[in-house]
């Protein structure tokens, strides 16, 4: 491993690595904007220029491979100097239209303007170049070619990463201006990334432009549900009442605004399929259930618990522990599925539809998987897939009376739709028992029909563990609060389970680490561990 | 040079209450010395029309130019909108009383205006902040305060409101930024075009100035 030093200080790193990936590492702060760890170097932007020893020009950090030896100044004068005069050159026609700019408050240009720039214009705003405004390059993505700083980032992600090459640079020298060809929007699966990856305000995205600005937003690190592949997400959610004292007008509950990539090498790189970063409008997608509900009646959900509790448990006398079951789904977090467990005492399965045999299987070529569960993988980990056979089974039982008493859970897909065919099954279920509890996100008409319906948390709303396709455990966490009388899954089982006797703690931590006790998979994790990257547990041998 | 408790450089003069209450002699005597000021008033009220005392709210004041009254949005030339919904306002604004929505605008050079503005007047505490955080001089005071409505909805002013209130440039402007950028300029409900305010203020009610109010207390 080759040896170099930077700002005076010696370090050793991997062979191969170019100098801002070593600085990244060790947290020297190096600008940039062309560079992107995950799309390939283009070195164009010139704004990552350092002093190597013994070259007679400044070196762009992000094209430099290190090598032994190497003595690397990245705070000089010159260094300063070059930036600064990069800056300027970047910002010559650049149209300061930061007001209405969507970018503006995580702009980069905005940034290290302040940072390494402030300098005053040489060029009278009238004079500067006019290119094309807020156009359409697709669906997803709108462009402002003014505010384009070419540093082709976004051309590197078609061409690298989904290999689609809508994203071009048209003509040569100052006429340079990033387009696609009329015939071919950016319609890939994965457009939404440009956006992410657009250091300024040039690329915005249709669905988030102008709803808020992102000053007002706070980022919750979490897990996408949209698939099994379980990548990493930051949830951008109202920090503090917006709307401020404007009656009627102020979101006590939160609210969602975007979802944007979060950087995970083992999983998803710092990519989201589109889908998956437009998943949260599903919860919008029906009204939300935000009262329990029982006999047309409304009520509060802690008095409904302890009469669900006493029905199980009276049927479970007259007819047997079997009559009583459990059905929920695998977008349910781990720490949920385990008290489910616990309390129907393992009769409890998740599978509505062929998640199992489709969890593993991709549906192209970079994220996509074609199951559409977050959790597949941690409720066959649990050992949920019992003897029951799903969705089908339990209905076979009911209808035989094998089964009398049921709750249901139920989290509705956050990408496509649930098949027409699950809806008709469950509702053919609750006809034919005796007792049956819903516990759903949405006020869905199918659900009604319920001895009792609860109101459920739904995903962003409760913090807990999936696990992904290839078994590694990941942390989602709650951002928003659930609506009116709402609970995470788990919570409910905590108390029914303390209505059986066995005290349980309300706390996801907790209940993870009760899982690590009984089930021998986990018990290695720990949940520190699991952090924000997640973690992928040892195989038992 | 008193010591000031809390090490301040500047010469506070501190009063001595008790002393000054000494030196004073309330006696009878100043009753009827307070008697004859009135009697003084009353006759030259009467008889030299020389009224301390206004019809108020028919006459006011005139207020000063900074005046922070309600707000007004001020308009281009095409009586459209100046503000760009960029939120400078709202994020500055102490009393979190401005609620605004953006919209795509139809023409790209502006893109972005709002759909929505609302300014709650009950919960603002015109402290004019809004004025010098604008960007485009959008939004500035004007010399309106009262607040006399029969509903509290009356007092959350929306877009409608802001940008056009009968009689709003009769008192001329109020607050705005030291270093206008352009002539603001509002628009007029009642002739329902748009004209530039009135730098020059010009009373509807000449009434008895206040200057000349702090001279006779002297
Ligand atoms: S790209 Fe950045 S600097 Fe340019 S207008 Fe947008 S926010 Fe301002
Ligand atoms: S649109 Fe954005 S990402 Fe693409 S070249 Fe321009 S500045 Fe870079
Ligand atoms: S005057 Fe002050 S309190 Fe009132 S809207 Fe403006 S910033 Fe807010
Ligand atoms: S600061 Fe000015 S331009 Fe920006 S939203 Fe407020 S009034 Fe409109
Ligand atoms: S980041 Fe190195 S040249 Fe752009």
């Amino acid at each position: 491993m080759p040896k170099l030093t930077i700002d005076g200080q010696t370090y050793e790193a991997e062979k191969g690595k170019t100098v801002i990936q070593v600085a990244d590492d060790l947290g020297v702060e190096i600008p940039r904007y062309c560079y992107h760890p995950d799309i390939g170097i283009e070195a164009s932007c010139r704004m990552c220029l350092v002093e190597v020893k013994g070259a007679p020009k400044l070196m762009p950090a992000c094209a430099t491979p290190i090598a032994e030896g190497m003595t690397i100044r990245t705070n000089t004068e010159r260094v300063r100097e070059a930036v600064r005069y990069a800056m300027e050159f970047l910002l010559l026609h650049h149209p300061i239209d930061c007001p209405v700019c969507d970018q503006s408050g995580e702009c980069w240009l905005q940034d290290y303007y302040m940072a390494h720039a402030g300098h005053d214009s040489r060029f009278p705003l009238g004079q500067k170049t006019r290119r094309r405004k807020a156009f359409d390059l697709g669906p997803l993505v709108k462009l402002d070619q003014e505010r384009c700083i070419l540093c082709t980032r976004c051309v590197r992600f078609t061409r690298n990463v989904t290999r689609t090459n809508e994203i071009q640079v048209f003509n040569r020298g100052h006429n340079s201006e990033i387009g696609i060809f009329e015939d071919r929007p950016l319609n890939n699966a994965y457009s939404g990334n440009v956006v992410d990856i657009c250091p300024v305000g040039a690329l915005t995205s249709s669905d988030f432009r102008f709803r808020v600005r992102v000053w007002f937003l706070k980022g919750t690190p979490s897990v996408c549900a949209g698939c099994s592949t379980g990548c990493n997400l930051r949830i951008d959610h109202s920090a503090r009442a917006v709307g401020g004292g404007i009656p009627g007008y102020t979101a006590t509950d939160g609210k969602i605004y975007r979802t944007v990539g979060r950087r995970n090498v083992d999983v998803n790189k710092s990519w989201l399929c589109d889908e998956g970063r437009l998943s949260f409008h599903a919860l919008e997608r029906w009204p939300r259930l935000r009262t329990a509900m029982t006999g047309g009646q409304t009520r509060a959900v802690i008095q409904l618990l302890p009469s669900i509790h006493e029905h199980f448990e009276s049927i479970r006398k007259a007819y047997g522990d079997s009559a009583v079951a459990a059905l929920v789904s695998a977008t349910h977090t781990n720490e949920a599925l385990f008290l489910t467990k616990k309390y129907f005492e393992g009769r409890v399965d998740f599978r509505l539809g062929r998640e199992v045999e489709l969890y593993e299987q991709r549906q192209d070529d970079l994220l996509r998987r074609l199951d559409k569960h977050p959790n597949t993988r941690g409720a066959l980990d649990l050992g949920l897939g019992g003897e029951w056979n799903g969705l089908s089974g339990f209905l076979r039982r009911a209808e035989t009376k094998e089964i009398r008493g049921m709750w249901i859970s139920f989290h509705p897909q956050l990408v496509g739709e649930d098949a027409p065919e699950i809806l008709e099954d469950l509702r053919e279920l609750i006809a034919a028992l005796e007792f049956s509890v819903v516990s759903t996100t949405h006020d869905f008409g199918w659900a009604r029909a319920a001895s009792v319906l609860l109101p459920m948390a739904s995903w962003a709303e409760e913090t807990g563990t999936y696990t992904n396709y290839a078994g590694r455990l990941q942390i989602t966490n709650r951002a928003v609060m659930p609506p009116g009388d709402a609970q995470p899954l788990h919570m409910l089982m905590a108390e029914l389970l303390k209505l059986s006797g066995v005290q349980v703690s309300h706390d996801p931590d907790a209940v993870f680490d009760w899982i690590r006790r009984e089930v021998p998979l986990y018990s290695g994790v720990d949940h520190d561990a699991v952090g924000s990257l997640g973690a992928t547990p040892a195989q038992p041998v | 040079m008193t010591p000031v408790k809390g090490g301040y450089a500047v010469d506070v003069p501190v009063i001595h209450v008790s002393e000054r209450a000494r030196q004073e002699h309330a006696t009878v005597w100043s009753t009827f010395k307070a008697f004859g000021v009135t009697l003084r008033r009353l006759f030259t009220s009467l008889f030299k029309g020389d009224t301390p005392t206004i019809y108020y709210p028919e006459q006011t004041r005139p207020y000063s130019e900074r005046f922070r009254g309600t707000h007004i949005l001020t308009v281009r030339d095409d009586g459209s909108l100046k503000c760009v919904a960029c939120y400078m306002c709202a994020t500055v604004c102490p009393a979190e009383c401005i609620y605004i929505e953006a919209g795509e605008h139809p023409n790209p050079e502006i893109e972005k205006f709002p759909t929505r503005f609302d300014i709650d007047m009950m919960r603002c505490i015109y402290c004019g902040f809004c004025v010098d955080a604008c960007p485009e001089e959008a939004i500035i005071m004007s010399r309106e305060h009262h607040q006399s409505v029969y509903n509290r909805d009356e007092t959350i002013y929306d877009i409608e409101k802001l940008m056009a209130r009968p009689g709003i440039d009769a008192k001329g402007p109020g607050y705005r930024p030291n270093r206008p950028m352009a002539e603001a300029k509002i628009f007029d409900k009642e002739t329902q075009t748009v004209c530039p305010i009135p730098s020059v203020i010009q009373e509807r009610h000449p009434a008895v100035l206040y200057e000349s109010m702090i001279r006779r207390r002297d």
